[in-house]
């Protein structure tokens, strides 16, 4: 082929005039109405730029490129071509010229590979090192993707390495296992991240399960096909199972999982491997499968529909192990199916004799172990390196057996995040009783009462996952952020207390503020001598106590008015290292104007008795962003409390879209009226791995009108007037504050609560 | 006898699950306050009805609502042509003339509406109606019942402290799956083994409380579905017409439930 014979040019020096003069005759010929002058033209020009390899091998790949994508298109390859030259060197505009006619074959259209070109072009541009490596596996990444799912998982590249070359060329390279996972997810039509939540009800409702589970990416294109595996508690699902789409795909990944429960419900112990053989093994796993799938239809006869359809041996298949077995797993739970094969007639009449001791594991070992001598005996080959567990949906077997002291699968650092998660599910939060706790909870007042922060160096626990939105693919990012708690330190609470000492007024009049602010449904108030409407039960009475010859209560009317608050508030500090700069024209940092309005605020709230958190946040790179809880709604505002907030320093970066969503995530179980977060910042959002300035900002206001959509107010308070444009962008133009000073803080609270009301 | 229509005619069918129906009969000879705690469609009012009927006394049933006011319960003075009229309201009538008030999910109404009942549940009962400048001493057979339902329990609907310890109170859970079977293949007239497969799904629904679901199946829903088995509809539409829709609108709750009601069946 055209582009394999330029590949063997790629060594051959300098010299390119030969090889090139050879192949513009055919060029030329290729392009319809004259436009091979325009190719040849472009060949020359690359040479004189010192792309002579490339000229050649575009004057060779061009012809194919012609026939499968049309001219245009091959001319559009060349400025291409050129294009990257100047951008990554002539290595990659050589790797472009090479791959060009692999992606025509795969893409198809004009259309589609001139968006192509213009991906690449792009990521020359962002990753000049990587192109080169992308480009000679572009084969396989185009197998599963269009070019805007490319597009995508370009862009999840650069944004994941963070302008970091060697991890960008990992990614790029397909060395990363992130970038495999993130190929897989791009590809499929249905991923298992996008039916999560549907499954893990399932299992839940079905059996009470409620294992963690984690997606795996692919372990390459051209590796084996994979299962769903368990160890130690854990499920992980492939992110999608190559060649199944759609209701397929969701009866598979519900099949897959509802027979790893089985698995969990009735193989109670692993096997011991002992001196068991690989062939022994598969078969006793083969029997283990069908014996749970037995025990849990008899329970849930309905399986039996899910499964079977995955059951597709047929009796003629060749007589090799593969085939023999997967015709095997399909006699023991399949009753109709009818096989001619002696050794599965012989498996299927040790199983199903064996119908009463169902529930005793070890039958599966001892049919196992003798149909493994008989297969032996057959001499039929058996090789467990290529072996793969069938049916589709059954899982892998790891999780039956015990290997002794074998590690356990990869990706165990993956598994603290999941089982957080559980934990949370376990003991969500208590709703905030409206009034804190009179009691105090803890006799060691002062003591963080997470378990996290007991020890004084903890690092952080990372607790939760978040999507973050990317502006250039107008798409969520899965599970992109990872919001890690960090202890908040203690510090002198007599800092907090100073500024309620000094300005006792403004202490004051912001808590009558407060006070006064009515957030709440609206109470029908009968019986009212002014109002709205007339109240028909007090007229009636009215009218009655005139016929009895009494003189009536004038107090006929009715109103509707806001009684209290009904308001749960979070205050979310930007802890980031900007925070430490002087506030614009005044000596306090940002931090500092922080607390104090945050104390002011606090204290008037905690006297009237008001459920309210505060919490801060910081980043360093999207899998830490951390946060910090400084008091938790329930939680008494005490000195403790007082002295975190006085012990929050600033450092690092601001994330702010996924401390946002991990706020509005302690907000949202509140039962009050209205539920505000009130997020005070001082800076653009930033972090060290992003470089696009809009994305951060994009995202966060991606959150905020998400959070509005739960019914979250965001508010967010300025500190710095300089930030006005992005904030404003972020929150909306109603919704952000600018404070410069403290004293401005009492005229600013009303417009809040004003808004909060109107 | 003016309640003579609030009489229960025939026996409405109750399947005890415990000692319930002694529990109540003592705590009704000696006239104390009861409280019905439980979920949703678990047979409270049920429960009352077939008491009712055993003791042989009127029931009046009063739903309460977050507007109603105490005079909805303890009546009011209305016009006619001549001038006005007292109209004793439902409480009023039972206390008056000995029947069991059954005041249902008593939460639903505001803290100071219920405070009225405060003088029937102490050793006074008498019922004060002040407009009408008027003391109704509780006839003999008077008994105040309500039920209350722990699930909903909200910060704003729960029972004043000075409410709930003026009565005695019986717990209701779902019944035991067999029991539960039972009941739906009485009620809704289907074969047994329809009725013990919809009681499985039920139980994979309650599985879900808390993740997903505020309350799982109830027996309620559970005879609505049988019915409509009994009318010829097949079990999985029945069961999405009379679980699944009703009881949430999360599309992956549905799904779930959907898939699980698909794994019960046969």
């Amino acid at each position: 082929m055209a582009e394999e014979r330029g590949g063997l040019q790629r060594e051959g020096g300098q010299d390119d005039a030969g090889p090139l003069r050879e192949a513009l005759p055919e060029l030329a010929r290729c392009f319809p109405d004259g436009r091979g002058e325009a190719a040849a033209a472009a060949c020359r020009r690359m040479t004189a730029q010192g792309l002579g390899a490339a000229a050649v091998a575009y004057a060779r790949t061009a012809p194919a490129c012609v026939r499968m994508v049309g001219a245009g298109a091959a001319l559009a390859l060349a400025a291409s071509v050129e294009a990257l030259g100047r951008t990554a060197g002539p290595p990659a505009a050589l790797a472009l010229a090479q791959a060009a006619a692999k992606a025509a074959r795969r893409l198809g259209t004009a259309e589609a590979f001139a968006a192509w070109l213009g991906v690449v072009e792009e990521l020359a541009a962002a990753a000049p090192e990587s192109v080169s490596a992308l480009l000679g596996r572009i084969e396989g990444v185009l197998v599963d993707l269009d070019v805007p799912r490319f597009e995508g998982w370009v862009l999840a590249g650069l944004r994941m390495a963070g302008g970091d070359p060697a991890r960008r060329r990992a990614y790029f390279a397909l060395e990363d296992p992130e970038a495999l996972r993130w190929l897989e997810r791009a590809a499929a039509d249905l991923g298992f991240s996008a039916v999560e939540r549907r499954l893990k009800a399932y299992l839940l409702a079905l059996w009470r399960l409620r294992a963690p589970i984690r997606p795996v990416g692919a372990a390459g294109s051209d590796g084996p096909p994979r299962r769903v595996s368990f160890a130690s508690g854990i499920i992980r699902v492939p992110e999608s199972f190559r060649g199944y789409e759609g209701p397929v795909a969701m009866a598979l990944f519900r099949a897959s999982l509802a027979h790893v429960a089985a698995h969990f419900r009735f193989t109670r112990r692993r096997f011991a491997v002992g001196r068991l053989k690989p062939l022994q093994v598969a078969l006793v796993s083969l029997v283990e499968d069908a014996r749970v799938e037995q025990l849990a239809m008899a329970e849930f006869p309905g399986l039996r529909r899910l499964w079977l359809p995955f059951h597709v041996a047929e009796p003629g298949d060749a007589p090799i192990a593969p085939s023999l077995m997967a015709r095997l797993s399909r006699a023991l739970v399949d009753p109709a199916y009818q096989d001619d094969d002696a050794w599965v007639r012989k498996g299927r009449q040790l199983f199903f004799d064996t119908r009463d001791r169902w529930d005793d594991p070890a039958i599966s070992r001892h049919i196992g172990g003798l149909l493994g001598n008989d297969l032996g005996q057959m001499r039929v080959q058996f090789n467990a390196r290529t072996y793969v567990v069938e049916p589709v949906y059954r899982d892998d077997n790891a999780g039956l057996w015990d290997f002794g002291d074998r590690a356990p699968s990869p990706g165990a650092s993956d598994t603290l995040v999941e089982s957080v998660r559980i934990d949370r599910i376990d003991d969500s939060p208590a709703p905030d009783r409206r009034r804190p706790d009179p009691q105090p909870q803890d006799a060691d007042d002062g003591a963080p009462h997470r378990a996290a922060e007991d020890t004084q160096d903890a690092p952080g626990v990372p607790v939760a996952r978040y999507p973050e939105w990317d502006h250039l693919i107008a798409r969520e990012r899965e599970d992109w952020t990872t919001v890690v708690d960090y202890p908040a330190e203690p510090g002198d609470p007599r800092k907090v207390d100073r500024v309620l000492e000094e300005r006792p007024d403004l202490a004051y009049r912001i808590r009558a503020l407060v006070r006064s602010a009515k957030v709440s449904r609206p109470v029908r108030l009968r019986r009212q001598s002014e109002g709205d409407r007339l109240d028909l039960n007090a007229c009636v009475g009215a009218a009655v106590t005139r016929r009895l010859g009494q003189s009536p209560d004038p107090r006929v009317y009715e109103t509707s008015v806001r009684r209290d608050r009904d308001l749960s508030v979070l205050v979310l500090l930007d802890v980031s290292e900007s925070t430490n700069d002087k506030v614009l024209g005044g000596i306090t940092s940002v931090l500092g104007l922080e607390r104090d309005a945050t104390a002011l605020l606090a204290h008037g709230m905690a006297e009237l008795g008001d459920p309210f958190a505060i919490h801060a946040f910081c980043s360093n790179g999207r899998e830490e962003v951390r946060y910090l809880r400084v008091k938790d709604f329930g939680r008494p505002y005490d000195a403790a409390a007082r002295a975190r907030l006085a012990g929050l320093r600033g450092g690092l970066s601001t994330r702010i879209g996924a401390a946002l969503r991990h706020a509005g995530a302690a907000l949202a179980p509140q039962l009050t009226h209205r539920r505000l977060l009130l997020c005070i910042t001082d800076g653009e959002p930033s972090d060290i791995d992003v470089f696009d300035r809009r994305y951060l900002v994009e995202d966060a206001r991606h959150t905020v009108m998400a959070l509005s959509r739960q019914g979250i107010d965001t508010f967010c308070v300025g500190l710095d007037t300089a930030g006005e444009a992005y904030l404003t962008r972020i929150f909306g133009r109603r919704n952000v504050l600018q404070v410069d000073r403290l004293d401005r803080l009492p005229e600013t609270l009303p417009s809040l609560y004003f808004r909060l009301t109107a | 006898m003016p309640l003579s229509g609030y009489l229960i005619g025939e026996e409405p069918y109750y399947r005890p699950t415990g000692n319930e129906i002694a529990l109540f009969e003592a705590a009704y000879a000696d006239r104390m306050p009861m409280m019905l705690k439980g979920p949703t469609g678990c047979g409270k009012t049920r429960f009352v009805e077939h008491m009712a009927w055993r003791l042989g006394k009127p029931l009046i049933t009063v739903a309460c609502h977050e507007d109603m006011t105490a005079s909805d319960l303890v009546g009011r003075f209305l016009l006619d042509a001549d001038g006005t009229v007292w109209h004793d309201g439902p409480l009023t009538l039972a206390v008056r003339h000995g029947a069991i008030c059954y005041l249902d999910e008593i939460v639903e109404a505001r803290q100071d509406t219920t405070v009225v009942i405060h003088p029937l549940t102490d050793e006074r009962r008498v019922l004060p109606l002040e407009k009408k400048n008027e003391l109704v001493r509780a006839h003999p057979d008077f008994q105040l019942v309500i039920s209350y339902n722990p699930g909903y329990q909200s910060v704003l609907k729960d029972l004043k402290e000075s409410t709930k310890q003026r009565f005695g109170a019986v717990d209701f859970g779902y019944p035991a799956p067999e029991v539960e079977a039972e009941i739906v293949a009485h009620e809704a007239a289907v074969p047994r083994d329809v009725a013990t497969l919809l009681v499985r799904i039920a139980e994979r629904s309650r599985n879900l409380k808390g993740h997903g679901l505020d309350e799982g199946v109830s027996t309620r829903m559970l005879i609505y579905a049988a019915r409509l088995v009994h009318r010829g509809i097949a079990l999985e539409s029945a069961c999405q017409v009379a679980l699944v829709l009703p009881i949430t609108d999360d599309p992956d709750i549905r799904d779930a439930l959907s898939a699980a009601i698909s794994a019960c069946a046969a």
